[in-house]
């Protein structure tokens, strides 16, 4: 691996819910002591189910949520040190892609409109050629730049988002969940194009997605997230898992050939809340390989360094 | 074509649009309309009924009604519309810098807003006028305090939505501050349901300068209005109905427009959810 | 088998608006068969189809027959269908959220069910209730039944609303994108459960989905649907193996598989064209591979094969 493009550090978030007049208010650390590195040109992958933090993290990586604690270097710069006005400068540098492709679009505004903002919040003057362009990178016509959002497919609109998170140019692009409301022909073509600017304009991706199998198809690396916490970091997308979650997440999923049907090893018990963990491992109450040390201590993520696992019992 | 435009094209807006737009000219023309003037006394004339020299008859005093109704027009619409917009204006900035700083700011501004909410508009306006006195001036203050509550918690609510979406969090991503969030995204968003209800909110606020000016609080005579017009009628219902009947059927015909064209606008712009989920 | 459920060449139409156009499928007791496709492809309407309650939403079928255990829903009064529906048909939704009453504790929900449609008394309704919830692994089915709604986790309300959907002892089950909602593990989970209790107390069930994944590993047959006609319909061993529609192969194709070199995950180009704008020919032609000029001019004919159907000009050809 070449130099890393983002180091995250120790970081952690911890929301507050509820409390008022009456009500004592309740914690819960959303991301947990989560240290990860991403090499220039690497894409990672983030695979969890919801609640495991996965779209916090995301926003913490960018800073769009400010960290309770630890640190987020982006190619050299500290970006959990910077003032406001700092940080609104080096966000040229990074961008994201949000899930919605409905709400992510502002509906008043036009393509055109749409595809300005980030160079006009940058003090840059833009070409009315650049539009087009923009809209050619991601496979949409130019006579589109006078439409409005709710004039488009779902798809459509993913390329819209895609093609606003890459207008500053951008080094680093985190993708939450960027198809998970589309449909899966639709989904397809949206990871062919992101594949593709990939190559073309040699990004980083941080890849956010409940889909293991998605994942694994995507990503060079995947990280698997448990309520707040990193389980495992696979080095590549053949290793076999070696934490019970991960193989529980393949497990989930369903090979398109019936001649490959099996029966799942059902995951027993429930996810526990998140204001409320036991002590010990977050998913001992539904690990089929919990032990009584498993309920009283948590596993650190160690061992192998390329390939850690926070597991007593591995497989 | 813009929503506006587009509500004329439904039957009750086309009608209720209509109405409004008579309404507005007679207003703005009002010297151009008429050959009598609003303020000269001509006692032999008094108490006729409606003629051909006057439509609608004349009053105590001998004045042309139709003249009075024209120019009282003008009073009604401009105190209504100028103390709307000074609430819309002041409960935007109120409404949108709650939501969007929260903490102490917003519990204030909730706080306050709430109290006012739970008293009628008139007693609100009934106080302010005995603290500023009777007038025009004072009865705009009044009006636009007394509705400041309402837009600053639609406004709230709007904003408090908007903040949520994800167009906001993309925005910033890419580097936006508050200004451009709150002037490029939140406000724009927020503008179509609170100008449609401060719309709907100035055919409320003729009432009430009706109401003002029945009292006797509104604007002083000669100048006319609406409300002081009815309120000298209410001495002359058996002597000459037409006094008290035509101001009163003004103000009726341009509330229920003014709210038929309101309905029309929020169904052209989709936005009765929005609406609601204010009140 | 006889089949329980047979939509005999229907086509619906909502005003003057074509939107589905001769639908052919059966569904037989102790069979799940899927019906897949994009979103806008018609796979609702055509469960709405077959139980007739296409006039909620505006909608008639214009063309061919309904038969519902040998019964033509159209020669019924519209009380009978409202019966059978109650009686005899289950349903599960996508969102478990709104389909439990907020109010009431979920063992009530469920016996109410037994009550009412197999005049079970008080005690017998709890006890089948208690007996559907541990076969739906539910955890501690005893503390279960006297929680509230709010009380539990998505995928928890969702066996709720299966159970519910089994407690009157229907003959068939319809299923619409039953687990879209829920964590993938959990989604998993209910699959299983839901096929293996559907084939051990012989109902039918009628599964709606977008994933080619769940139908290969639950369904007996599969019905593919595209822009309101039908794409291919068959057992789904021979159709997942070699299938003979292009959208089939494409949809399959869409999956992410492991071992799938990088870059041979393209999907479909295009998009599903709306009711309104649905081309000339075969209407998968301007996103299809295969598409040829009698494609473009001149709309498939329904081909029966041995085991199913197919609509296409250029059947399982090579790519």
């Amino acid at each position: 691996m070449t130099a890393p493009m983002v180091k995250i550090d120790a970081l952690s978030k911890r929301f507050q819910s509820g409390g008022g007049l009456f009500a004592k208010p309740r914690t819960m650390m959303a991301v947990r002591e989560v240290t990860l590195s991403i090499g220039k040109g690497e894409v990672l992958g983030v695979v969890g189910e919801s609640g495991c933090g996965k779209s916090t993290l995301a926003r913490l990586v960018l800073r769009l949520i400010e960290p309770t604690s630890g640190r987020v270097t982006i190619d050299g710069t500290d970006i959990t040190a910077l003032s406001a006005g700092a940080l609104r400068r080096i966000r040229r540098r990074m961008a994201m892609v949000f899930q919605d492709p409905y709400s992510s679009l502002d509906p008043r505004y036009s393509l055109a409109d749409v595809l300005a903002e980030p160079l006009r919040l940058q003090g840059e003057v833009i070409a009315p050629a650049r539009v087009d362009e923009m809209l050619a990178s991601v496979g949409l016509p130019a006579a589109l730049a006078a439409s409005h959002p709710h004039q488009l497919s779902g798809g459509q609109r993913q390329r819209v988002g895609i093609a606003r998170a890459l207008a500053l140019k951008p080094d680093f692009v985190v993708l939450d969940e960027p198809t998970a409301s589309l449909d899966v022909s639709i989904q397809a073509q949206i990871i062919a194009l992101l594949a593709d600017l990939r190559d073309r304009l040699g990004l980083t991706y941080l890849f956010i997605s409940h889909d293991l199998g998605l994942v694994r198809y995507f990503c060079d690396r995947i990280v698997v997230m448990y309520l707040g916490s990193v389980v495992e970091v696979l080095p590549d997308t053949r290793t076999a898992p070696r934490h019970p979650y991960t193989r529980a997440l393949m497990d989930s999923n369903f090979a398109p050939d019936p001649a490959r049907r099996r029966v799942i090893e059902m995951l027993t018990g429930e996810v526990p809340s998140p204001f409320a963990l036991p002590p010990g491992c977050a998913f001992a109450t539904r690990c089929p390989r919990a032990s009584d040390r498993c309920r009283r201590d948590t596993p650190a993520l160690g061992g192998d360094a390329a390939h850690p696992v926070a597991c007593f019992h591995p497989l | 074509m813009i929503a506006p435009l587009r509500a004329l094209r439904r039957p009750q807006g086309a009608v209720a649009g209509l109405w409004l737009i008579l309404v507005i000219c007679a207003a703005l023309f009002a010297p151009l309309l008429t050959p009598y003037a609003y303020d000269i006394q001509n006692l032999p004339n008094a108490y006729q009924p409606a003629s051909a020299q006057h439509w609608l008859g004349t009053d105590e005093f001998g004045r042309d009604l139709l003249t009075r109704l024209i120019y009282g027009a003008r009073t009604s619409l401009s105190v209504s519309a100028t103390a709307i917009s000074i609430s819309v204006f002041c409960g935007m900035v109120l409404g949108a810098s709650a939501a969007w700083f929260g903490g102490w700011l917003d519990r204030i501004v909730t706080m306050t807003v709430d109290l006012t909410w739970s008293f009628p508009e008139i007693l609100i306006a009934l106080i302010l006028v005995a603290i500023i006195g009777p007038g025009t001036t004072g009865v705009m203050i009044a009006i636009s305090v007394a509705y400041l509550a309402q837009f600053t918690r639609l406004t709230r609510a709007q904003i408090m939505t908007l903040k949520g979406e994800t167009f906001i969090e993309a925005a910033r991503s890419l580097g936006a501050g508050n200004a451009h969030l709150l002037f490029r995204h939140l406000l724009p968003n927020a503008l179509a349901p609170v100008l449609v209800s401060a719309m709907l909110a100035t055919g409320d606020a003729i009432i009430l300068e009706a109401t003002l000016g029945f009292f006797g609080l509104g604007a002083q005579p000669p100048v006319p209005s609406w409300g002081g017009m009815m309120s000298a009628g209410s001495a002359l219902v058996f002597k000459a109905p037409w006094v008290i009947i035509f101001p009163g059927l003004a103000v009726a015909i341009t509330v229920v427009a003014i709210n038929l064209y309101g309905d029309a606008l929020i169904a052209e712009l989709d936005i009765r959810s929005r609406l609601r989920r204010e009140a | 088998m006889t089949a329980l459920l047979k939509l005999d060449d229907i086509s619906v139409s909502i005003g003057n608006l074509g939107l589905l156009d001769r639908i052919s499928l059966s569904v037989g007791r102790g069979q799940v068969v899927g019906l897949v496709g994009e979103s806008g492809s018609g796979k609702s309407l055509t469960a709405m189809a077959a139980i007739g309650l296409l006039p909620l939403i505006g909608g008639r079928v214009t063309k061919g027959t309904v038969r519902f255990d040998g019964q033509d829903m159209a020669a019924m009064t519209e009380t009978q269908r409202r019966k059978l529906r109650g009686a005899r048909i289950g349903f599960v939704t996508q969102n478990p959220m709104t389909a439990l009453d907020p109010v009431q504790r979920i063992g009530e929900q469920v016996d109410v069910v037994s009550r009412l449609h197999l005049g079970l008394s008080r005690a017998d309704a709890r006890a089948r209730t208690l007996d559907l919830l541990t076969r739906l692994r539910i955890p501690e089915a005893g503390a279960v039944v006297d929680a509230w709604p709010h009380q539990l986790s998505g995928g928890m309300k969702q066996r709720i609303v299966i159970a519910m959907a089994l407690a009157g002892d229907p003959d068939l089950i319809i299923a619409d994108e039953p687990t879209t909602a829920l964590d993938v593990t959990v989604q998993a989970q209910i699959i299983q459960i839901l096929g293996s209790l559907v084939r051990e107390r012989g109902v039918a069930l009628l599964l709606i989905t977008h994933d080619m994944g769940v139908v290969a590993q639950v369904c007996d047959r599969v019905a593919v649907l595209y822009a309101g006609r039908l794409a291919e319909e068959g057992p789904v061993g021979p159709i997942f193996a070699a299938p003979a529609h292009p959208y089939t192969a494409a949809l399959i194709g869409c999956i992410p598989q492991d071992g799938m070199a990088k870059g041979s995950l393209t999907g479909i180009p295009g998009a599903v064209p709306s009711a309104a704008a649905f081309p000339a020919g075969c209407r998968f032609h301007p996103r299809c591979p295969r598409a040829s000029d009698l494609c473009r001019n001149t709309p498939p004919m329904i081909v029966h094969r041995t085991a199913g159907q197919v609509a296409c000009h250029h059947p399982g050809e090579a790519e």
